[in-house]
């Protein structure tokens, strides 16, 4: 019999169908090109972009030229502007307000064949690292309220060019999304004076059975209630609410799970495409005792139709204790 | 005399935008689709190409890719009915993003800027 799940924190149902239980073998990706023609994100084309606004490598490289091993650039074609002020107006019942934003490519690798996954330790570590750099830099502006880091991996996943990047956009409110689950971990603390990140990490250390990986810091869990078949969290095992307050060394730990997971997942179901979502608390914001910063990676495995846009329940072929134990058992 | 290649799978479009390029003093090379596109920059000496992004086949983006990776330096201006292809990434490639129009001046105004 299919199973209704609730997630415990943004009490959102979504429905396992147990007796489809999809193995990974189940899944079939198509491969895409590598090099499909000019690519402007390669090391040579920097022209084709706008000026960099980071950059990490040699020292000795002029900016926006090569000899990068990692570059963030603002949007050519943007769909919010960074000029310009706020221009809150109502209109009747409705709100609204200039297009104001910050977006951002974070181009990871210089090279164009490398995956996110490939990338070795120390340059996922600088993608990290240039995550934590640019939230730290747009808290400066009193406009953003909220940076939504974020990554497509593949062509089902959004991704439109093979060269492995990822994105931010820095945006005047807070989404909806955030919101809710921002509402939902205080509402948990507000009744049991705890973390519900810290409790589902504790329940998962003990269970096991949607455990993934680990290391001394961090543990990847295929969620309860996930949306997508070998949904994966990557947390930190230390109540933290900001993802930017993170001490140094920690980020090369955090590298090493989310290679692993990246690595687990590519290898149950080959060129699986993904999107993975920094959660994190809002810029400039305390640090909060009822949420725990962490990335939510959902492959792109099942198609979202009507009845999930109408209902908002997710339909998941693979219960995730199933994906737990293939991806952990799965020889890398 | 600068000649420009312009590419879009609709005959308005072309009867409408080569008047007015020819106007400006441009010879205008015609292509259909993408795949036409290519054989054409093999042909004439294009100066700029104006390439429009729905087409059957090979798909705008997708010719723009192959067009830069030809000559890097060959100026070309996205012309779309649709503003949502800024948000693929493949869009970088072009040197402007014009969301079609009925008033031209926008579109002479790029071509002059890449074509003084």
């Amino acid at each position: 019999m299919p199973e209704l799940r609730k997630d415990p924190i943004l009490g959102r149902w979504i429905i396992i169908s147990k007796e489809r239980g999809k193995r990974p073998t189940d899944f079939i990706v198509e491969k895409t090109n590598t090099k499909s023609g000019f690519c402007p994100l390669c090391p040579g084309n920097e022209k084709t972009t706008p000026p960099e606004v980071l950059r990490y490598g040699l020292q000795s490289h002029a900016a926006n030229s090569p000899g990068w091993t990692l570059r963030v650039v603002p949007n050519k074609y943007p769909a919010l502007v960074i000029e310009g002020e706020l221009g809150k107006v109502g209109e009747g019942l409705y709100d609204k307000m200039n297009g104001i934003g910050a977006h951002e490519v974070i181009v990871e690798t210089p090279s164009h064949e490398e995956s996110f996954s490939d990338l070795s330790i120390e340059s996922m570590t600088n993608v990290l690292f240039a995550y934590r750099d640019r939230l730290i830099d747009l808290a400066h502006d009193p406009r953003f309220r909220y940076v939504m880091v974020f990554k497509n991996h593949g062509k089902a996943a959004g991704a439109s060019l093979e060269h492995s990047h990822s994105q931010l956009v820095a945006l005047p409110i807070l989404p909806r999304m955030v919101v809710s689950e921002l509402q939902g971990s205080k509402d948990y603390y507000q009744y049991k004076e705890r973390c519900i990140f810290c409790d589902i990490i504790h329940q998962e250390l003990r269970d096991k059975v949607r455990l993934v990986c680990e290391n001394e810091q961090f543990l990847v869990i295929t969620p309860f209630a996930p949306r997508s078949p070998f949904e994966m969290w990557i947390l930190p095992r230390h109540h933290s609410s900001s993802y930017i307050s993170l001490d140094e060394h920690s980020y090369a730990l955090l590298a090493n799970v989310f290679s692993e997971c990246l690595k687990r997942l590519n290898t149950c179901i080959p060129n699986a495409p993904y999107n993975f979502v920094l959660h994190t608390a809002p810029l400039r914001s305390q640090p909060l005792e009822h949420f725990h910063w962490h990335f939510e990676i959902v492959p792109k495995l099942t198609q979202i139709a009507g009845f999930e846009w109408g209902s908002g329940f997710y339909i998941n072929p693979t219960p995730p204790e199933d994906a737990a134990k293939y991806l952990r058992e799965v020889k890398l | 005399m600068k000649n420009i290649l312009l590419v879009d799978d609709e005959d308005s479009i072309h009867l409408l935008y080569r008047e007015e390029l020819e106007e400006e003093g441009y010879t205008v090379f015609s292509a259909f689709t993408g795949e036409e596109a290519l054989t054409k920059l093999n042909e004439a000496d294009i100066n700029l190409v104006i390439l429009d992004i729905n087409m059957p086949g090979m798909n705008g983006l997708e010719a723009l890719r192959k067009i830069k990776e030809l000559n890097p330096s060959l100026p070309v201006i996205l012309s779309s009915a649709y503003q949502e292809f800024k948000q693929d990434l493949a869009s970088w490639c072009s040197d402007e993003y014009l969301v079609k129009s009925a008033n031209l001046d926008e579109l002479k105004e790029a071509v002059k800027r890449h074509l003084p």
